[in-house]
């Protein structure tokens, strides 16, 4: 078995969630979704271009998110998404169900997140 | 920096996504990778490395599938790249291509309003031409079995060659055949529409009425619409079956027709049966309202008809023979002549050198007027093919602007490996998508302009005319035209678009994408070309109309001031000789007593209506053919001259004393006294007509005036006196104190009260006469000035968008000149010296053009050379005017370029 198949199993399974939460507070285009997962999970959590688009157009598919492209002055054009109302009831019961699912797991496995 | 969209590109082309999302996702991705570029050289990495790091990303790819960027509902491309097996569904291919359209056309409501509109109208105006050659030229006969149909005609046995025009046949002659041939199921007879006077309550109406075989309507294999049809061999009281056209208009439809009585120059008829909706006689230019048999007709008929019944010499009928099944046209002449043949050695007298044959019945459908119908069509085909031709160029150069900021878009999509003939399809749909949607809004303009066309009908005649045909050919006609027009104007830009040179447009920034050199240079083929167009039709229009400003201070040699011609025919109530002149003479004596009237007379012709005849000239006996003098001959009653104020040049006027009985006499008008007698004395020259039996001595000399057309060359002119040469329908000529319309009511109420019966066929002012002696030069400055002024505005709008287009072009360029100091006068005469250079090379064409077509046209010229100043002056004015103005509005705007905002722009 593919020693990194778990990871990316795991990564998909959160990658919604992470995306989403990134977006709660203000709009964002791909390449900065991108370095603030990477920063912020401190290098563990890693998109690759080729990933990350997919899951935004699927996501917005859905109608959770919204892209729009802006252009600001001495800058190239990018597109920015936000997060819809439907996305936003969606991150919360996803959070919740985290929240849920990793308590199950910390009181199975006697991981303890505290 | 490395081009990362290209990079993209060329990593998406294998997935096949839809057109507008991979361009979009490229420039996502390009975006993304370019920041991620960017901070890595900011971290100090070097050039080459931070490009391998980028590039590594894009390969460490998790599992990437189309479907992964591919939105739902989208549809995917399919194979388009070179080598690639042919698309599976090319209706699939073509179906994507209109949705493709379609968005196209919906994106641009602006453009394709302008686009359609310009287009529609020259598909309206081709529709509606159409229309009237679907009604006059494709109408086939409304009859049963059409291919089975001949015409049968005399012909000229010495001559050999088929004359141009059909012969027509003696009735007699007809009725042998009828009995003697042996390839016909039957041989019908009928002939052309005389007018007729139905009596109307307490007045009078005209009709037009065929006088036809019994077995007229059996042979056309026609049914009635209501009643029945003449049996033949009956015999009872006379009957009459009347057209579908005047039964609706002349007879409001009325239910109770088939029982009525009609008296017809006072005879009573039973109307028997009501032809077919849209049966008007063998002819399919003009109908008669009624047709009579032959049999039963002989007492209403003029004298000339009436002979016609008993004479083999007259020749009045038009034949139409049907084939019996397997007989060949070939055929049917053979036996035909053979019948001629028999005939001929039967009656040498009056059928020497005369035989029967079979013509195609196309040419009786048109009578002589094929030709001139079928040249007229194809002229005005042409004049409305131009104007759609001009209208495509504009949008052609319309959508070459707009291929221009394509190409882009294009080029990306070549660069993926688009096939270009696919491209090129691509681009065409959205254009033959534009031409249709034109052909249905031109559709609707044509249907209206036939409504208009066919307003001119006058209203007393619109019943023995046909109707217009709008009907499916009309219909794939036009959409025929709109795919055409489509193809036409999307062709060139679609090309240009393809031609795009993938790397130079890649690395162009949109905003400076521009035309290619060569776009450039076929839209300002276009421009001049239509420039050059509009001067011709208009300096032609300003000849016509120079023209018919001398036409009318032409001196016709009458004067037709003060002067109404009133036209009868006493004849057709079946008056006699006797009773006729009396008639003749009541009326003159009335009309005299007038108050206003100073003179009045009676004359065979119309004036401008010249019947032309043929003399011997004592002395100068013809011994061909070619040795006969043709002149125009005309019957008058005494004081003709002096109402017609000509001017008697020698000898004396007729009096009446010249009546049957004594000298036969004549009255020459001066041409031809020069011309036979030159040097001599005209006066006791003697001539004759070929019925004459004693020759005619020439009593008097007038002054030549104009006899068929105004401004015509002399013609020479024969006059000889009513008294001596009875005719049973003339033209009343009255002479007023005051204008002449003053004695129009009166005059016509004398004339009835001689006798109410009389129906006076055509009233006219001496100015109608000379308007309608003028019609066609009239129609000619009338359709071009119109065409003409369709070209400048269609040229103006092309004019207007190739340098609006320029100037946002060059607004970069302009905004700088400006920063440089140049001042706004400056740049605003740089744009219009840009315009007006097309204008000027357009001009010179033009002028070339239309020296030449007016040296054509010279022939339908009054006194106008085709270089005439004025006509060129004031047409190049007008067209400079508005070449100015089309120029004016974008130099303008150029000159209002600010330069801050145009560099910063940039």
């Amino acid at each position: 078995m593919d020693p990194e198949a778990p990871d990316r199993e795991w990564k998909k399974g959160s990658a919604e969630l992470l995306i989403l939460s990134l977006l709660e507070d203000q709009a964002r285009h791909g390449y900065d979704i991108c370095k603030l997962i990477d920063a912020r999970s401190h290098g563990a959590l890693r998109f690759h271009v080729t990933s990350l688009y997919p899951l935004l157009y699927r996501l917005e598919e859905r109608g959770w998110i919204q892209g729009r492209w802006v252009e600001k002055a001495g800058q190239r054009r990018r597109r920015y998404y936000s997060l819809t109302r439907d996305g936003q009831k969606v991150l919360a019961a996803q959070r919740r169900s985290w929240r849920e699912f990793v308590a199950a797991i910390g009181r199975v496995t006697g991981i303890d997140y505290a | 920096m490395p081009d990362w969209k290209e990079e993209v590109l060329r990593r998406l082309a294998p997935l096949k996504l839809a057109p507008a999302r991979e361009l979009e996702l490229a420039e996502e991705l390009a975006a993304h990778l370019g920041d991620r570029y960017d901070e890595l050289r900011s971290a100090g990495i070097a050039e080459n490395e931070a490009r391998e790091e980028v590039l590594r990303e894009l390969h460490n790819a998790d599992i990437v599938t189309a479907e992964s960027f591919q939105r739902a509902g989208e549809p995917r491309r399919t194979a388009t790249e070179p080598g690639a097996p042919k698309t599976a569904n090319p209706l699939l291919d073509l179906m994507r291509d209109l949705r493709y359209g379609a968005r196209a056309v919906r994106r641009s409501p602006a453009i394709t309003a302008f686009i359609v509109a310009t287009v529609a109208v020259g598909i309206g105006a081709n529709t509606t031409v159409f229309t009237i050659i679907n009604t006059f030229l494709l109408n086939p006969l409304p009859v049963r079995n059409a291919s089975e149909l001949v015409a049968v005609a005399s012909a000229e046995t010495k001559t050999g060659a088929p004359s141009a025009d059909l012969l027509p046949v003696s009735f007699l002659n007809l009725r042998d055949l009828q009995r003697r041939n042996a390839v016909f199921s039957g041989v019908a007879g009928y002939t052309s529409p005389t007018t007729m006077t139905l009596a109307d309550g307490a007045g009078s109406r005209r009709l037009f009425a065929e006088v036809v075989t019994a077995n007229y309507f059996d042979t056309l294999g026609l049914s009635p619409a209501a009643g029945r049809f003449f049996s033949p061999g009956a015999s009872g009281p006379p009957e009459i079956v009347v057209s579908y056209a005047a039964w609706k208009v002349k007879f409001g439809g009325a239910a109770d027709l088939l029982r009525r009585t009609l008296r017809i120059n006072n005879v009573n008829f039973a109307v028997i049966g009501i032809a077919p909706k849209g049966f008007m006689g063998v002819n399919a230019i003009f109908g008669p309202d009624v047709w009579i048999p032959a049999g039963t007709a002989r007492e209403l008929l003029d004298s000339e008809l009436r002979a016609s019944l008993n004479s083999r010499g007259a020749a009045l009928f038009h034949g139409v023979g049907r084939l019996r099944p397997g007989v060949t046209e070939a055929q049917a002449d053979g036996n035909l002549k053979a019948v001629g043949a028999a005939l001929e050695s039967e009656y040498p007298d009056v059928n020497a050198g005369r035989t029967l044959e079979v013509r195609p019945i196309r040419e009786a459908l048109f009578g002589g007027s094929q030709a001139p119908m079928l040249f007229g069509s194809i002229g005005l085909m042409v004049v409305v093919a131009v104007v759609l031709l001009m209208a495509c160029c504009n949008v052609a150069n319309l959508l070459l602007a707009r291929a221009a900021s394509r190409r882009q878009e294009v080029a990306v999509r070549l660069a993926m490996g688009a096939n270009r003939g696919r491209l090129i399809r691509q681009l065409l749909t959205e254009s033959i998508l534009l031409g249709l949607l034109s052909g249905l809004v031109g559709l609707a303009a044509g249907v209206l302009g036939n409504r208009l066309v066919w307003a001119f009908r006058p209203a007393e005649v619109a019943a023995n005319l046909p109707d217009p045909k709008l009907d499916f050919r009309v219909f794939a006609f036009t959409v025929a035209v709109a795919l055409i027009t489509g193809l036409v104007f999307g062709l060139a830009p679609a090309l240009s678009a393809s031609r795009a040179d993938v790397v130079e447009a890649l690395k162009e920034e949109s905003r400076s994408a521009g035309r290619s050199r060569r776009a450039v240079s076929f839209a300002n083929t276009l421009i001049v070309g239509q420039v050059a167009v509009s001067l011709v039709a208009l300096v032609t229009a300003a000849l016509f109309v120079q023209s018919l400003r001398r036409a009318y201070g032409i001196d016709p040699g009458f004067d037709a001031g003060h002067l109404a011609v009133f036209m009868v025919n006493p004849g057709e109530l079946g008056y006699g000789q006797a009773r006729t002149e009396q008639f003749y003479r009541e009326v003159r004596a009335r009309v005299a007593a007038l108050p206003g009237v100073s003179s009045d007379t009676w004359s065979q012709n119309m004036p401008l209506w010249g019947r032309v005849g043929i003399i011997q000239i004592e002395g100068r006996e013809q011994r061909s053919k070619a040795d006969a003098i043709t002149t125009i001959t005309n019957t008058v009653d005494t004081d003709y001259f002096r109402t017609m104020r000509i001017a008697m040049l020698e000898g004396r006027d007729f009096t009446a004393d010249d009546r049957d009985g004594a000298l036969p006499v004549a009255i020459v008008n001066d041409t031809l006294a020069k011309r036979y007698w030159p040097n001599q004395e005209a006066i006791g020259k003697r001539l004759k007509f070929p019925g004459d039996a004693r020759f005619r001595q020439v009593v008097g000399v007038v002054r030549t005036a104009n006899y068929s057309t105004i401004g015509e060359p002399p013609q020479p002119c024969v006059y000889v006196p009513l008294r001596q040469n009875y005719s049973s329908g003339m033209t009343l000529y009255v002479r007023s104190a005051r204008e002449a319309s003053s004695i129009m009511t009166a005059v016509q109420h004398e004339i009835r009260a001689v006798d109410p019966q009389i129906s006076v066929t055509d009233v006219r002012t001496g100015r109608t006469i000379i308007d309608q002696g003028l019609w066609g030069p009239k129609i000619g400055a009338t359709l071009l000035g119109v065409f003409g002024l369709l070209a400048l505005g269609l040229a103006s709008i092309g004019l207007y968008g190739v340098l609006a287009y320029s100037v946002i072009r060059r607004r970069r360029e302009i905004g700088v000149r400006m920063a440089m100091g140049a001042e706004r006068r400056s740049v605003l005469a740089l744009v219009l010296r840009q315009g007006m250079t097309l204008v000027g090379v357009g001009l010179a064409i033009g002028i070339v053009v239309s020296l030449l077509l007016g040296r054509v046209l010279s022939s339908h010229l009054y006194g106008v050379s085709a270089g005439d100043p004025a006509s060129l002056a004031s047409a190049l004015g007008v067209l400079l005017a508005v070449a100015m103005l089309a120029c004016w509005a974008p130099a303008w705007a150029a000159s209002r370029v600010d330069p801050i905002t145009a560099l910063r722009e940039s």
